[in-house]
């Protein structure tokens, strides 16, 4: 790739300044002996020690995370197959008839989507809590899973099917063996997009938690009233460390798995 | 293929460990074997310890999540699906809730500490006996303002507020029912009023406040007043008391020609599951003991007469927000205006909204 030029890196800085400042502002207040985000007062990890003292606060962050990893993962094994089958159907029509149905789930407000998964659930008579957050957001995130896939399966060619099949793979080996593992790029994008869908969902969440089950998005929100507490700093502060870490890790893994895969020079 | 299972084999094994990591902590903050009462309450309204204290005491479990609005809370009860055992909404809310008959009548004779509330705050007309609600905090309408911010004008009345040296300097509260019972009040009327004539006469005189209004905002009043970006709010005492806790320059007053006087109140909504749970989670709030220490770490005024007793004198007798006798004759509780008239109110505060961006 050519070289940025100078004017081309201050852009690209100053784009970034914009983009982080908000964030570290917040953690650099989260040190505040004051109290406020107005001035700062002194060093302190007295907020820190707050968000570990508050066990309920913990119940919710873990809470979150669980939802997040266990939606993540049941939308992108749903997602993928349902990304399958709309590459398979014959019928150009209706296969983009499925394609916009799909998207019309990602398009349409997530107010809308809670309000009726709402209203579902009382009709059903599933009680507000964890299954509720768990089932919208498996919900929500599938449509995702599919368009993250979908790209990976559209450039796939045909003639890789034909050559399994001339050498005698059965529908299973051809699903396991060529396309998943062709496709698997695709598959962790979408588990991770659905991850931080599930993550940072506020509306949807919003009206399905009940019954003392809360995510943290909703938690903070609830705050509002008496004003939002240093402590929710500190607690960002630590999810921003955290998923800095994921990042970092996640690149690691790419790379060394890459290396593994087709180390330089080999072929296989 | 394999690197999928593996890494779905981790993360279902992650999730476990982490449910596993939740019962924990959800067993050593509580006690155990008397049931479980949910609890809804505003955000930090409650003090942590006194939860930890009933459940110690009673062996209840307590479940706690929190709203932010009594709308939010009125959905989620009234749509089902939930088993709030007691919950903290306002006093509008709960004479809606009880025509919606989303309330189950609270048996006074369990509630032995009742005889702790100051009579005056029972019996009041959103909810006549007691039948469904019990005071939790209540508070005034007034006005918060930064001495240090302004030279010397005082807020003795609320025609202080119209004082032409105020000009951009005044935020009010996005709230039909404050804004135009300001204005009612301005002119001596009551705010519960219906006459179409004061309300036109306080709409009119609301537009001539127009040059002096910076904002009309919802909760960031209290950021901003912090802050010191604005000088004057028209505002609830609590939203007051949790200013002047960060920003000591700023005071507090309720004007002399009257203002309202609202109340958070414990219910127990109709979808409740442990009744008993319910009224022995009231009862313990209204303990004197008890209430003194919420009251001191919410801040805001206690309907506890028993609870004032010990609390720190200096607290009960400011009368910015535990008002004289005199001061409490003159103020009113909203009462439930029926949905037409409500409408008259928006409509109106909304006519003065469209004056100001003229």
């Amino acid at each position: 790739m050519e070289k940025l030029s100078k004017t081309a890196r201050i852009y690209l800085a100053i784009v970034f300044i914009i983009l982080y400042a908000p964030i570290f502002y917040l953690i650099f207040y989260s040190f505040n002996s004051g109290g406020t985000m107005s001035s700062f007062e002194g060093f302190t990890l007295e907020h820190y020690a707050a968000v570990f003292n508050d066990t309920r606060l913990i119940v919710i962050v873990l809470n979150t995370v669980i939802v997040a990893l266990l939606s993540a993962l049941i939308s992108t094994a749903i997602g993928v197959l349902g990304a399958i089958g709309i590459v398979f159907i014959r019928n150009r029509k209706m296969r983009n008839a499925v394609l916009s149905l799909n998207t019309i789930l990602i398009v349409s407000p997530d107010v809308i989507i809670g309000a009726s998964f709402l209203i579902l659930f009382t009709l059903v008579g599933i009680k507000l809590g964890f299954a509720s957050v768990l089932i919208s957001h498996i919900a929500f995130s599938i449509p995702i899973v599919v368009i993250m896939v979908l790209p990976k399966l559209m450039e796939m060619s045909d003639s890789l099917i034909d050559a399994a099949t001339d050498l005698g793979a059965s529908k299973r080996d051809i699903l396991t063996r060529v396309i998943i593992p062709y496709i698997k790029p695709g598959i962790f994008a979408g588990f991770f997009l659905a991850l931080t869908y599930s993550l940072d969902d506020f509306a949807v969440t919003f009206f399905v938690t009940g019954n003392g089950f809360a995510t943290l998005s909703v938690e903070i929100y609830s705050m509002a009233r008496a004003g939002i507490t240093l402590t929710i700093n500190a607690l960002s502060a630590l999810i921003f460390l955290v998923t800095l870490g994921l990042v970092l890790g996640y690149y690691f893994f790419n790379n060394r798995t890459r290396l593994t895969v087709r180390p330089p020079g080999g072929g296989n | 293929m394999k690197s999928i299972i593996r890494a779905s084999l981790a993360i279902i094994a992650i999730s476990m460990i982490l449910m596993y990591v939740v019962s924990l902590l959800e067993d050593t903050s509580s006690a155990g074997d008397g049931g479980t009462i949910n609890v809804y309450n505003w955000g930090e309204y409650i003090d942590p310890e006194l939860v930890s204290q009933f459940e110690e005491e009673t062996g209840i479990t307590v479940v706690y999540e929190t709203f932010d609005s009594n709308e939010a809370m009125m959905t989620k009860v009234e749509q089902g699906g939930t088993t709030y055992d007691v919950a903290m909404p306002s006093e509008y809310a709960i004479e809606k809730m009880k025509e919606a008959d989303l309330l189950h009548p609270i048996n006074l004779n369990k509630i032995t500490n009742l005889e702790n509330i100051d009579p005056y705050f029972l019996d009041l007309p959103f909810d006549p006996g007691n039948e469904y609600s019990i005071p939790y905090f209540w508070g005034t309408v007034g006005i918060a303002y930064n001495p240090s911010l302004l030279d010397g004008q005082t807020f003795e009345s609320w025609d202080d507020l119209w004082d032409p040296t105020l000009e951009q300097e005044v935020i009010l509260v996005d709230s039909a029912r404050e804004v135009i019972g300001m204005g009612l009040n301005s002119l001596g009327y009551s705010l519960n009023s219906t006459d179409m004539g004061e309300l036109r006469e306080a709409t009119d005189k609301l537009k001539t406040l127009g040059p002096n209004v910076k904002a009309i905002i919802g909760d960031e009043i209290v950021e901003m007043m912090r802050r010191e970006e604005a000088a004057v709010a028209l505002t609830w005492s609590g939203q007051a008391a949790d200013m002047m806790w960060i920003n000591e320059n700023i005071d507090y007053s309720v004007p002399e020609e009257g203002s309202n006087l609202w109340f958070d109140n414990m219910i127990i909504p109709k979808t409740a599951d442990n009744i008993d749970g319910a009224h022995e989670f009231i009862n313990f709030m209204l303990d004197a003991e008890v209430a003194a220490q919420n009251a001191d770490y919410v801040g805001y005024s206690t309907p506890n007469q028993a609870a004032m007793e010990l609390m720190d004198p200096e607290v009960i007798g400011d009368e910015r927000f535990y008002p004289t006798e005199e001061m409490r004759e003159r103020l009113e509780v909203y009462e439930n205006l029926g949905l037409e008239m409500l409408g008259v109110y928006n409509e109106l505060f909304l006519e003065f909204k469209m004056d100001m961006e003229k």
